[in-house]
């Protein structure tokens, strides 16, 4: 158990998708303006990478690793996410429409986020049991919603704050996101060994 | 017939989230609505050539997204409102249609891992709480439906030039 947590800790924290894998950084930007829109496509973004992140461990030990196809990886992955995505557009639409047309909107933009094809690659190579890669897709994910939410807050409040208007905008945002990488620096000091 | 709200739309004011949508039919007290955003990218219906709108026609996205507002008099075809929902009812939302089924295919996979079952169970185990997971998210989703929580609700009219930015075109 304390494996696992430590594991969840690294994968959130100290190695944070965004700010230290440097993934996802197109929605990191476009979609961080308000908190509820970013804490939808986290929730959204989250819900893709574990479920895409099962199929591929499947795809990966029962298709591409038995029959040589290793070098199918990328592309098969490809469509993999883009299934997930599908199913899940389907699947929430199908429960409640409602919900749908309130959340499916942050669904097509998922397909395209390299973090969830960066998470699925990752796995590969850490060779993990089906659980343990499951909560490190997720764990990972949750990383990525925390730092979306935190940015947006901080964006929300420098919407209304007097930035100098040479800084106004989105290189506000960029040196925003610079010193919060750095805060997110202080976790590598976390020993998860 | 379909009620809801494209969330990614204006802004947020207090406790409501705004955004803003076309009238592209009306009847007997009813209206039909197209919200104007297309993408999560805090852009508007311009931006959906930008790529990011996936799979299907921008064209079939939006019709997919209409809606409707009951008891509302007094529209024309082509009006342009302001809609909203409460602030809360977008995490409530997507905690109900993700957190939830998500949750539930976490702890059934780690149920069965942890009463000694291997990968393909494990995978088993994920895949039924998943399958669980969003019978009861749809559960929860016609509770909220019930509760009127999830319907929009009408604000005002928007103004000439008023855009899914909340500024001016101009």
């Amino acid at each position: 158990m304390k494996d696992y947590a430590l594991m969840m800790i690294g994968a959130a924290l100290v190695n944070n998708v965004i700010l230290a894998r440097f993934l996802g950084l197109c929605s990191f930007m476009g979609v961080t303006t308000r908190i509820d829109a970013a804490a939808g496509m986290g929730l959204a973004t989250t819900f893709v990478i574990t479920v895409s992140s099962m199929a591929d461990w499947a795809v990966q030990h029962y298709l591409l690793a038995p029959y040589g196809l290793g070098f199918l990886r990328t592309v098969t992955f490809i469509l993999v996410i883009a299934s997930a995505v599908q199913f899940t557009e389907l699947t929430v639409r199908k429960v409640s429409p409602q919900l749908f047309q309130m959340l499916g909107i942050y669904l097509p933009l998922i397909t395209t986020n390299c973090a969830v094809l960066g998470i699925a690659l990752l796995l590969v190579e850490g060779r993990m049991s089906f659980m343990t890669s499951t909560l490190f897709a997720f764990a990972s994910s949750v990383g990525y919603s925390l730092v979306m939410v935190i940015f947006a807050g901080q964006r929300e409040r420098l919407a209304v704050a007097a930035v100098p208007r040479l800084f106004a905008g989105p290189p506000i945002g960029f040196i925003v996101a610079s010193l919060l990488a750095m805060a997110f620096m202080g976790f590598s000091g976390i020993s998860t060994g | 017939m379909t009620k809801g709200i494209s969330m990614a739309a204006t802004g947020s004011s207090g406790d409501t989230v705004e955004g803003i949508a076309r009238v592209v039919h009306t009847k007997d007290g009813v209206i039909w609505l197209e919200p104007e955003q297309t993408t999560s990218c805090g852009a508007c219906a311009a931006a959906g050539q930008c790529g990011s709108k996936g799979i299907g026609s921008l064209a079939s996205r939006i019709e997919a997204r209409r809606f409707v507002l009951h008891g509302q008099q007094d529209f024309g075809v082509g009006e342009r409102i302001v809609i909203g929902v409460g602030a809360q009812t977008l995490l409530k939302g997507a905690l109900i249609a993700y957190g939830l089924p998500l949750a539930s295919s976490l702890i059934a996979g780690g149920a069965v891992q942890a009463f000694g079952g291997g990968d393909v169970e494990s995978m088993a185990g994920a895949a039924a709480g998943l399958a669980v997971g969003l019978l009861l998210a749809g559960f929860g989703a016609r509770r909220l439906s019930a509760r009127g929580e999830l319907a929009p609700r009408f604000l005002r009219r928007a103004q000439p030039g008023e855009s899914c930015s909340g500024k001016d075109e101009a």
